[in-house]
């Protein structure tokens, strides 16, 4: 019997990864074969020549630059407000704060968590509506909204993985810094911390992803189809997520609706370069908690 | 290095010591006095409260949820006799004075040298090289120098249970502690290895003031200069270097107890 159910588990694991390799493999091959046809600088730019395109000299149309650093800067934007903010919050979950505290937080992020994306679209639009009638008459949907409400989307990732990576350390790990006389401080940033390094940029990677792949929230919070280079925090932009929706809602040829692969793959490349960039920094970072 | 042991002077003084977690009592009414030279060893059954005993001594009970402590206990720091919950003394200042090492080697998960390096950098004012001759000088106390010596620089996770263990004592001993707390420190090694730290332990006890929690039998008779067995949280025996020495004693009360 036992021999039978350990078979059973086999097999259901055995499939199970299979299934999740296939389906993999034919998004990519499916990807590929539409997207990479695709790719050249045509994609990119357009008609417009490309040095003066990537300095903002000559205004880019129906080409992706564009929107490649829109969600670029759309990303870097939200992760410079999330990642303190979500990884520091983990960090006091885990390692400071009273037990009951600790419970009603938890219960708030997992509230957080489970907020759909377009209820924080809703939330940024709501926002500039009560900004526009109260304070700031000029307020408008943009940049730096969109990157605030994808912020506040991602933060509950990285506070949950934070405090997971540090909650699971071992409990030996944790008895070190106390039994040499080094303070809680100490304790946290000089052992527990670098230790729970690998888990933390597991969740760093998982939100970087998620602010990239976004659409609902920036939907309704400043993306438009035809922005071209954003104009500062407070302008409009373009993005890649939304371009791809965009074009594949609305395409009038054949060739608009391959270009849409060929954004997607462009996507899947740019959230590949993030993960790199994330990868790298926790090398470096493990490097140097190593050096002498 | 100088002795800093002394058999003639009490260096631990425990006084109607109280401590429980949750409201559960684990340690009751504890009166004890250490004065003897040698290595206290605490005998006694799974929860009988000789780990909590032992941490009461660093004040490392503290760090666990639900902690309640009364009475006193004073232990000989910088020559004299000290209450060590009074406000004056800090608890990290303590715990570099009363080291400790545990049940598990809980070596950190990098190099050998930056084991023994991160606590040197933060807790001592020591320059680079007075920081490289204390590791090599703590490195040979434990007899680990000529095994790693060629690999500082290589995962301290890669060395045998022993060396990890040993790797711990150094880190503790580089600190320069007065006391060392061991938590049964051979429970997760073989035999072999186990003979070799009691080895160690016994060179030690010239230098430092060791208290140590034991389940074994065998190395309680081997190194402990007294024992103190404890049942329920409570030290129901003391036994001084003739009461050890004794072949029928030790056998008949433990065969009481367990």
């Amino acid at each position: 019997m036992n021999r039978l159910v350990t078979l059973l588990i086999r097999g259901w694991s055995w499939f199970s990864v299979l299934l999740f390799c296939s389906a993999l493999a034919s998004l990519l091959w499916f990807l590929l074969r539409h997207g990479v046809p695709t790719l050249g600088l045509e994609l990119f730019f357009g008609d417009a020549p490309v040095g003066k395109a990537i300095l903002g000299q000559v205004r880019v149309w129906d080409a992706l630059w564009p929107a490649c650093v829109g969600t670029l800067l759309l990303v870097l934007l939200a992760a410079l407000m999330a990642l303190p903010l979500g990884i520091a919050a983990g960090i006091y979950l885990a390692c400071f704060a009273a037990p009951r505290f600790r419970q009603i937080m938890s219960l708030s992020v997992e509230l957080l968590a489970g907020t759909p994306s377009i209820i924080m679209g809703l939330f940024g639009f709501a926002l500039i509506l009560f900004l526009r009638k109260t304070f700031f008459p000029a307020a408008n949907t943009s940049l730096l909204l969109a990157a605030g409400c994808l912020a506040l989307l991602i933060l509950p990732y990285l506070i949950f993985t934070t405090r997971a990576a540090l909650d699971s350390l071992p409990a030996g790990l944790k008895m070190i810094g106390p039994g040499l006389g080094l303070s809680h401080l100490e304790t946290v940033f000089h052992i527990l911390l670098p230790a729970a390094g690998r888990g933390i940029i597991g969740g760093v990677i998982l939100a970087l992803g998620r602010a990239a792949e976004d659409t609902a929230v920036i939907m309704l919070t400043g993306v438009i189809a035809n922005a071209g280079l954003p104009h500062g925090l407070l302008g409009k932009f373009e993005a890649l997520p939304f371009r791809i929706y965009f074009l594949a809602a609305e395409y009038q040829s054949q060739a608009q609706l391959d270009s849409a692969y060929g954004t997607a793959l462009v996507l899947l490349c740019l959230t590949g370069l993030l993960y790199c960039s994330a990868f790298l920094l926790h090398k470096t970072l493990e490097w140097r908690w190593n050096r002498q | 290095m100088e002795p800093t042991v002394t058999a003639d002077k009490p260096f631990c003084l425990i006084a109607d010591l109280h401590v429980a977690f949750h409201g559960r009592p684990v340690l009751k009414a504890i009166d004890l006095s250490l004065d003897s030279g040698g290595i206290t060893v605490l005998l006694g059954p799974s929860g009988s409260g000789k780990t909590t005993l032992l941490r009461a001594l660093n004040r490392l009970n503290e760090d666990f949820p639900g902690h309640l402590r009364s009475g006193r206990i004073q232990l000989r720091l910088a020559g004299e006799l000290q209450e060590i919950h009074q406000p004056e003394i800090s608890v990290t200042a303590l715990r570099r004075q009363v080291g400790m090492v545990f049940q598990t080697p809980n070596v950190l998960p990098t190099s050998i040298q930056r084991n023994l390096l991160l606590p040197l950098k933060l807790v001592t004012d020591l320059d680079r090289e007075e920081r490289e001759a204390r590791i090599e000088e703590v490195l040979r106390e434990v007899h680990l120098w000529s095994e790693v010596k060629e690999r500082l620089k290589e995962s301290a996770t890669i060395l045998s249970g022993g060396q990890q263990q040993r790797l711990c004592l150094a880190r503790t001993l580089a600190l320069k502690p007065h006391y060392l707390l061991l938590d049964e420190p051979t429970a997760s090694l073989d035999f072999k290895t186990s003979r070799a730290i009691e080895d160690l332990l016994l060179e030690l006890q010239e230098n430092y003031r060791i208290i140590a929690v034991s389940h074994s039998l065998r190395q309680a008779r081997k190194i402990a200069g007294r024992i103190i067995v404890m049942k329920d949280g409570e030290i129901v025996h003391q036994l001084d270097r003739e009461g050890i020495a004794c072949p029928e004693t030790l056998p008949q009360l433990l065969e009481e107890l367990f």
